[in-house]
């Protein structure tokens, strides 16, 4: 309640020294607090035991300003708590860029970021942490994995976009190329040894067409991760890791419902050991179907299909299995999830939400220390309220 | 604290979607500070504006965007009729332009009468209004 009156105050003064002296100072900010119950597994602390847990908790503030006509500074900084994910509370930062917008003409827009700059990844990345733009408390976690999210969150460097207005729709696209901030998160999901993961220069691309103002998205996204690999089993192991991901974004919007589905082919390579044995290649894939349905302006229904595969020659998990590493269900992860939003005024949410699971692709290692004391099967019921201004 | 939730609870189940009458009849128009110099604005254009992702026009003239609250008609006429997006569309666009870095919000005002006096007195000024209360204070832009 505290942080809410001090957030309005705050946008009043943001508001009143905009139309005092047309400064352009935005400041804004989010909060979310979540308890997450499940009947099995861990996710997000403790939350099989007892009542549940409350180490899910998100913090962000941003401030924005114009320069001049072209020019847009902006940084946010992000704190927040996960269950056992790495950087409990410690402050990030989330963003922070300057704009350029070099040419603004009726037809075409150009612009650059320089800075540390979201990653244009599917439909959701770029505010993945901010609760007012997800579809519920948690984003599919096939292709918005929390567990080893530092992988694909912001990268630091050089982004080129634009847009390109037709007759009745417009064409996105955004390059970008920078060194990504691969954390401890992505190292223990890569494998329970936790190799050191050391991020090289890497790239992020997307293409998004929008026809008649949004009410049919679409979207191809993709990145090339880059890392130096080595084990911390067998130092003298090193060599190089390689994420690429590939996304198609589909969307209808209407009135009352929208349809969104993303598909996500992955490729996680491992090159250049001294023990080519060490070398290979494994491709997941990913894919959600989601429907939102309004009841009203306040009231809003979510049902979602999401399944994961880890590697798609191994769709059952077996193979994996028999080499001894794991138990097969940890290879895939099939979520039917539906929840329930209240809006209940325009700073305000609450929300609830029900998953049932078959198999912990997704389910994080933080909180799940032992692969084989999982469960294949579990339920996942989380309630989140949250606050923006 | 309990009694005010259920209550806001009960109200907010009863709500019909479209909160109010449209602004209907009246032709909504957009309108701008007369130091825009330009007359009409294309709808690609329009959209990019009023998403917050295009910040100045083809003049190189920084742009100021104003708006009325997400329920009021007058914005859902605007959004609807004009722009050809809804509300919540658009309300989405600037939660992700702010929180990505990428843009900002627009200034939010609360009537119309504030709207038209904004867009006045603000070089750069966009927003829209009714057609009858236009004034010469203010330019009107046709949609192309």
């Amino acid at each position: 309640m505290v942080f809410a009156t001090a957030g309005a105050i705050v946008a009043d003064t943001a508001r009143a020294q905009d139309s005092d002296d047309r400064g352009t100072l935005q400041l804004h900010g989010f909060m979310s607090q979540a308890l997450v119950v499940t009947d099995r597994n861990a996710f997000f602390g403790s939350s099989d035991d007892g009542l549940g847990s409350l180490e899910y908790t998100e913090i962000g503030l941003n401030a924005s300003m114009r320069l001049g006509d072209r020019f847009l500074v902006a940084g946010q900084a992000l704190s927040r708590v996960a269950g056992n994910y790495g950087d409990a509370w410690e402050p990030t930062l989330d963003y922070g860029i300057v704009d350029y917008q070099a040419l603004t003409s009726e037809a075409l827009v150009l612009g650059v970021q320089v800075g540390r700059f979201k990653n244009p990844f599917g439909f959701y990345n770029q505010t993945r942490d901010v609760p007012s733009t997800r579809p519920g408390v948690l984003l599919p976690q096939s292709i918005y994995y929390d567990r080893s999210r530092s992988l694909g969150m912001a990268s630091d460097g050089v982004s080129l976009y634009g847009e390109r207005h037709l007759a009745n729709g417009t064409l996105y696209w955004q390059g970008g190329i920078g060194v990504p901030q691969i954390g401890e998160d992505a190292e223990i999901s890569l494998s329970a040894r936790r190799p050191d993961l050391d991020a090289k220069l890497s790239t992020v691309g997307q293409l998004l067409y929008a026809h008649d103002g949004g009410r049919i998205n679409a979207a191809l996204s993709t990145a090339r991760v880059r890392a130096d690999y080595r084990s911390r089993v067998t130092p003298s192991s090193e060599g190089e890791f390689l994420f690429q991901p590939v996304i198609v974004s589909l969307q209808y919007n209407a009135e009352r419902w929208s349809v969104t589905s993303e598909y996500e082919y992955q490729t996680r390579e491992l090159s250049g050991f001294g023990d080519s044995r060490a070398n290979r290649s494994t491709d997941g894939e990913s894919f959600y179907v989601q429907y939102q349905y309004r009841f009203n302006s306040r009231w809003q229904w979510l049902l979602r299909y999401d399944y994961t595969l880890s590697d798609r020659r191994d769709r059952n998990g077996r193979l994996y299995a028999a080499t001894g590493q794991g138990p097969s269900y940890s290879r895939f992860a099939k979520d039917a999830t539906t929840g329930l939003q209240w809006q209940i005024n325009p700073h305000w949410s609450l929300q609830a939400e029900w998953h049932y699971v078959d198999g912990t692709a997704w389910l994080p290692r933080q909180d799940n220390p032992d692969d084989d004391k999982t469960e294949r099967y579990w339920n996942l019921l989380l309630f989140q309220t949250a606050y923006s201004f | 604290m309990l009694r005010t939730l259920i209550v806001t609870l009960l109200l907010s189940l009863s709500l019909p979607f479209t909160t109010a009458v449209q602004a209907d009849d009246a032709n909504v128009v957009v309108i701008a500070n007369p130091a825009i110099a330009q007359t009409s604005i294309p709808l690609e254009t329009l959209r990019a504006v009023f998403a917050m992702r295009q910040r100045s026009l083809a003049g190189g003239q920084a742009l100021h965007v104003f708006v009325l609250d997400d329920d009021a008609p007058l914005h859902e006429t605007f959004s609807k009729r004009i722009l050809g997006v809804y509300p919540h569309q658009l309300r989405l666009a600037w939660e992700r332009a702010v929180f990505s870095g990428t843009g900002q919000a627009p200034n939010q005002v609360a009537s119309e009468a504030a709207m038209i006096d904004a867009v006045a007195s603000t070089p750069g000024g966009i927003g829209y209004a009714r057609q009858f209360n236009v004034t010469d204070r203010i330019r009107v832009l046709a949609v192309d």
